[in-house]
């Protein structure tokens, strides 16, 4: 009973997790924890489709199919039938320990996708992933998208836009103490590690697993003494030469203060 | 279709068994109460953004939900498509349509994806639909390999990022398409081809051929077989593509990318390892245009789009091991072919 039950309406029961837990991302938007906004739209219709056809299957499908009965070995007038429609049938009678292997992985899917999708609180990535990725390789890859300060307005410019420009320039004087305001996490300077920071946000493609830290050194020695990894800082000030590494420009900062991550943790 | 004793018989059956009915509204208020309890879940539970997980295991959550949360709409628009072409296509609609020559057949059927854009998760799905409607085997993985490259939304972002720099956008269609039919000839000329497809599978098929019901019970019973078969791989193959991420360290592929052989295979590596949709994986590999060689670039949005962790999860509903494993190496030996080529010639 349980083994038919569990191979019967394991896909329904993992459509309505995800349903359920799309949905309500989408609801309280957190759905930008996971997702580039711009899919948003697509992901929450389809979705719904999905949910609304699981619930009619639920109402429509048979309770029970052929092939669980055969599972169970409990008709030997269908057996016959159907060997008789089904080259495989011999490959279908699944002996009782493997029927529990399976089942058991299959609630252990369904469980590990409920914890993972309604009880954990939704997340943003850490520094610890920020750290392998590293700020320094986005800003190379990225090199070509660095804005062009003849002619911009610098106040439109993101986090992003100030790693890309602190990364390719090494004369402060291009930017007339423009001062500027950034708000992002904490990881740590490989390079230097007591006086510098990096002010940092990940930049989202597509989704989170495309995830690209940028970042924007911030000089300050004995930083850790006010704030460890992972915190999320709001820093104000002008860019100026680094005065540990003789390339590329670093926040001087007015100020540094402590702050709540934002809804939007992430720029896209 | 069904001859009628069948199903003269299949009706009196449904009438005598119980288990054989659908639950009606009792079902329907089982599945409200289900969504109730899992939203009650959901909003009960406190939401801390507490310390309470590692941080390698919290990112391994996010990484793999995110792999779950981005594929699943594609994955539910496959599942609607391939319902849809079993339940209104006519059975031999394709067959009757395409060109006897098994060539010409494949090469028509590479291009399918054109008219159906879905990228590569949704296409098992609609590749399972395919087969169910008289597509050989050979056929159906053309079509499960060509699509997710040759379809305008892969074009497009593809053009977008590159241009035509390097080749690479004509090299990604070109290779796409040469390596699908390559792999549909191969297969096209194995003795037993059903033996290639997994015993649950051949029984859908099978049961298929001899389903009477109305079309909304079959179309309700698909989906509750298509999802059964689709989700947990989805979820297995995002778990393997988070830990995957967290696991290994991304250094070790960026200093491989500066040697012509060497970043070839890296890139196919990481294709693998990040199991990407084919609609946005061009923006990704655009950060390694600075690093990486041409021909890597071009490996990589061959070879990924086609195979990859999560792929194969789901390929492995339809698909012995066996298959996978012959299907892996050629796809992987032609698209490690056609980077090498790319980069020596650059």
């Amino acid at each position: 009973m349980l083994h038919s039950l569990v191979s019967r309406w394991k896909g329904v029961a993992l459509t309505l997790v995800s349903v359920v837990a799309v949905l309500w991302l989408a609801a309280t938007e957190q759905l930008g924890l996971y997702i580039n906004p711009d899919y948003a739209a697509f992901t929450v219709v389809m979705t719904i489709i999905g949910g609304t056809l699981a619930l009619a299957a639920l109402a429509l499908a048979p309770v029970q199919d052929d092939h669980e009965h055969h599972a169970v070995g409990a008709d030997d007038e269908h057996e016959h039938e159907h060997s008789h429609h089904v080259p495989a049938a011999r490959a279908r009678r699944v002996g009782p320990a493997r029927r529990r292997i399976r089942t058991a992985s299959a609630i252990v899917i369904v469980a590990g996708a409920a914890v993972a999708l309604l009880v954990l609180p939704p997340a943003t990535l850490t520094a610890r992933t920020a750290i392998d990725r590293d700020v320094e390789v986005t800003a190379a890859e990225l090199a070509a998208d660095a804005p062009s300060l003849a002619g911009a307005d610098p106040s439109t410019f993101d986090i992003s836009d100030w790693a890309l420009i602190a990364n390719q320039f090494d004369d402060p004087a291009e930017f007339g103490g423009i001062k500027i305001e950034l708000a992002g996490f904490v990881s740590p300077v490989p390079g230097d590690p007591d006086d510098s920071f990096y002010i940092t946000r990940f930049k989202i493609t597509h989704c989170a697993i495309d995830a690209r830290p940028v970042g924007v050194p911030v000089h300050l020695p004995g930083w850790r003494e006010q704030f460890s990894v992972d915190d999320w800082v709001v820093g104000t000030g002008e860019l100026a030469a680094d005065p540990t590494d003789q390339d590329g420009l670093a926040l001087l900062p007015g100020t540094v203060g402590a702050t709540d991550e934002p809804g939007q943790p992430y720029v896209y | 279709m069904t001859p009628p004793t069948t199903t003269t018989r299949r009706r009196a059956r449904m009438t005598a068994q119980s288990p054989r009915r659908p639950l009606g509204t009792i079902g329907l208020a089982i599945g409200l109460a289900v969504v109730a309890l899992f939203a009650a879940i959901r909003i009960l539970t406190p939401e801390d953004p507490g310390t309470a997980l590692a941080d390698a295991v919290q990112d391994f959550v996010t990484l793999s939900a995110s792999v779950v949360i981005e594929s699943l709409p594609f994955v539910f628009l496959g599942i609607v498509l391939s319902i849809a072409v079993q339940l209104w296509l006519p059975p031999d609609f394709l067959t009757r349509r395409l060109p006897a020559n098994g060539f010409l057949r494949r090469a028509f059927i590479s291009l399918l994806g054109i008219l159906l854009p879905v990228c590569e998760c949704g296409n098992v799905p609609l590749a399972r639909g395919l087969l169910q409607r008289g597509l050989t085997v050979g056929e159906s993985m053309t079509f499960l390999l060509a699509a997710p490259i040759l379809n305008p939304v892969t074009i497009i972002t593809t053009y977008q990022a590159f241009g035509w720099q390097d080749g690479i956008l004509v090299w990604r269609i070109v290779g796409g398409f040469v390596i699908a039919n390559l792999v549909g000839w191969v297969f096209s000329r194995h003795p037993d081809p059903m033996s290639l497809l997994t015993p649950a599978f051949q029984a859908a098929c099978a049961r298929e051929h001899a389903d009477a019901a109305t079309t909304p019970r079959r179309g309700a019973r698909m989906f509750v077989e298509e999802t059964s078969a689709m989700l947990p791989a989805l979820f297995v193959g995002s778990a393997i593509a988070g830990f995957i991420q967290v696991a290994v360290s991304r250094d070790i592929l960026i200093t491989l990318g500066q040697n012509p052989v060497l970043s070839v295979f890296a890139l196919m590596l990481l294709a693998f390892v990040v199991a990407l949709c084919s609609n946005v994986d061009v923006f990704f590999v655009l950060a390694f245009g600075s690093t990486f060689m041409p021909g890597a670039i071009v490996a990589f949005l061959v070879f990924g789009p086609m195979i990859d962790v999560k792929m194969l999860a789901l390929m492995r509903t339809t698909f012995t091991t066996r298959t996978l494993v012959q299907l892996t190496a050629i796809v992987a030996l032609a698209s490690a072919a056609l980077g090498l080529a790319v980069n020596l010639a650059a």
